[in-house]
């Protein structure tokens, strides 16, 4: 997985995305913040799925296909 | 005190460069007198007593070069110019053509010679694009309704409609482009070009050479939203190596001398760069490239003077330019000195 757009991302606390190299921005809720920064920490998607278990209620496959889609929006978007 | 001289002070719905570039000069470190050379008694520039000093009515760039230079000349005796920046196309090659006697006089201008400003003509796109080792989008002049039928033909739909100076559309459909075609060529004249549609966003770099490859700064904006003509309204700065090091190939390879706009996109799916245009003056938004750190007019100044200056291009991304309309009221005798006079005084030269 390529990160090195991910961490030139500007990304405000409410979930305003800033993209310094293209000037798109973006808007992102709580769980969003939080898989970027994951991402950026170099987390797999095993290890993002593992810890999004643990804070949010919420079943496997849900979770799968939701972290799979907003992965694949990030893809869309030139950040991974 | 340093005296500037500076035409496109036309601050209309399609702005000339020169309020940008007077504006900059004023919030610079210089001590700037500012003389304005106007076309028209009724540019906006004329009368904005806050930035420009003195303007000067000028004879069209496309009548003789004599009196072209005789009129600079009287500007010259009166205010003792020290720099002249051109800031619209269809002067340039004037200026060009009369910079050597201008020196002579002390007057100094950045500008490009002939040759680099033919080397960015639109016909030549696609050499100056592979030298620079990016694209352009494939692209057919069109003088007649045969041309263009050919054209679309090779090139396919969706195209670009573009006049020769201004405005362009997306045609989806052979009717569209002969609407379209029409319409700019009836506007604009010819020859219009049909252009491959490439899907992405526009970006901008401002910049200037000193004409030997080297740079005095660039700036890069994406534009948010354009006027109908396509001219940036409001702009974001970016930050992306990838657009300034296709700058600086740019001015190594043509050894670019003065002010200039590379307008590119970057394309949706490759994020391959497309070059659509090399504009060989600052662009009207240049005050923006001020306001954020890169003041390249005030660093032109400076070269063309032998006086130090800055040649980073160090600034922060994500500043907005919001471009706005506004009125001021002047007095009609201020009109009369203008268009009866030719000249409009709005501050006196310090004694």
């Amino acid at each position: 997985m390529n990160i090195e757009r991910l961490t030139t991302l500007a990304i405000s606390d409410t979930g305003f995305i800033f993209d310094p190299s293209t000037g798109d921005t973006f808007n992102t809720n709580d769980s969003g913040i939080k898989i970027i920064q994951w991402l950026k920490q170099g987390k797999d998607f095993n290890e993002l799925m593992d810890l999004m278990i643990e804070q949010y209620e919420v079943t496997e496959e849900e979770l799968e296909a939701d972290l799979l889609d907003f992965m694949q929006t990030l893809k869309n978007f030139h950040m991974l | 005190m340093i005296t500037v001289a500076v035409s496109g002070i036309n601050a209309v719905d399609n702005p000339g460069p020169g309020i940008g570039i007077i504006r900059s000069l004023k919030e610079s470190h210089l001590n700037v007198r500012t003389i304005g050379l106007a076309y028209d008694s009724m540019e906006p520039g004329i009368y904005l007593d806050h930035l420009v000093d003195k303007s000067y009515m000028m004879p069209y760039p496309s009548g003789d070069v004599a009196s072209f230079m005789n009129r600079i000349q009287h500007i010259h005796s009166l205010e003792k110019l020290d720099v002249i920046i051109s800031t619209l196309d269809a002067e340039l090659p004037v200026y060009m053509d009369i910079e050597s006697k201008l020196l002579q006089s002390g007057i100094n201008m950045l500008i490009p010679t002939k040759q680099m400003f033919n080397l960015r003509n639109k016909n030549k796109l696609q050499d100056l694009s592979k030298a620079i080792n990016i694209l352009t989008p494939q692209y057919l002049s069109c003088s007649s309704y045969e041309d263009l039928v050919k054209a679309t033909q090779k090139i396919g739909f969706p195209c670009m409609i573009k006049g020769p100076f201004y405005e362009a559309f997306k045609a989806n459909s052979s009717g569209e482009a002969q609407s379209y075609f029409i319409k700019l060529a009836d506007k604009w004249g010819f020859p219009i070009i049909a252009q491959k549609f490439v899907k992405g966003q526009e970006y901008d770099v401002v910049g200037c050479g000193d004409g030997n490859g080297n740079s005095m700064g660039l700036f890069a904006i994406k534009k948010m939203t354009t006027t109908a003509l396509g001219k940036v309204w409001n702009a974001i700065s970016i930050n992306n190596e990838r657009l300034l090091q296709t700058c600086h190939r740019l001015l190594e390879h043509l050894s670019w001398r003065g002010g200039f706009e590379m307008e590119v996109l970057i394309e949706e799916n490759t994020d391959d760069i497309y070059l659509l245009e090399i504009n060989p003056r600052f662009p009207a938004w240049v005050y923006m490239s001020a306001a954020c750190g890169i003041n390249l007019p005030e660093r032109m100044v400076c070269f063309l003077l032998d006086m130090d200056h800055e040649t980073h291009s160090n600034y922060k991304s994500g500043k907005i330019m919001i471009r706005h309309t506004n009125e001021i009221l002047k007095d009609i005798s201020d009109f009369e000195q203008i268009s009866s006079f030719g000249e409009l005084e709005n501050n006196k030269r310090p004694m």
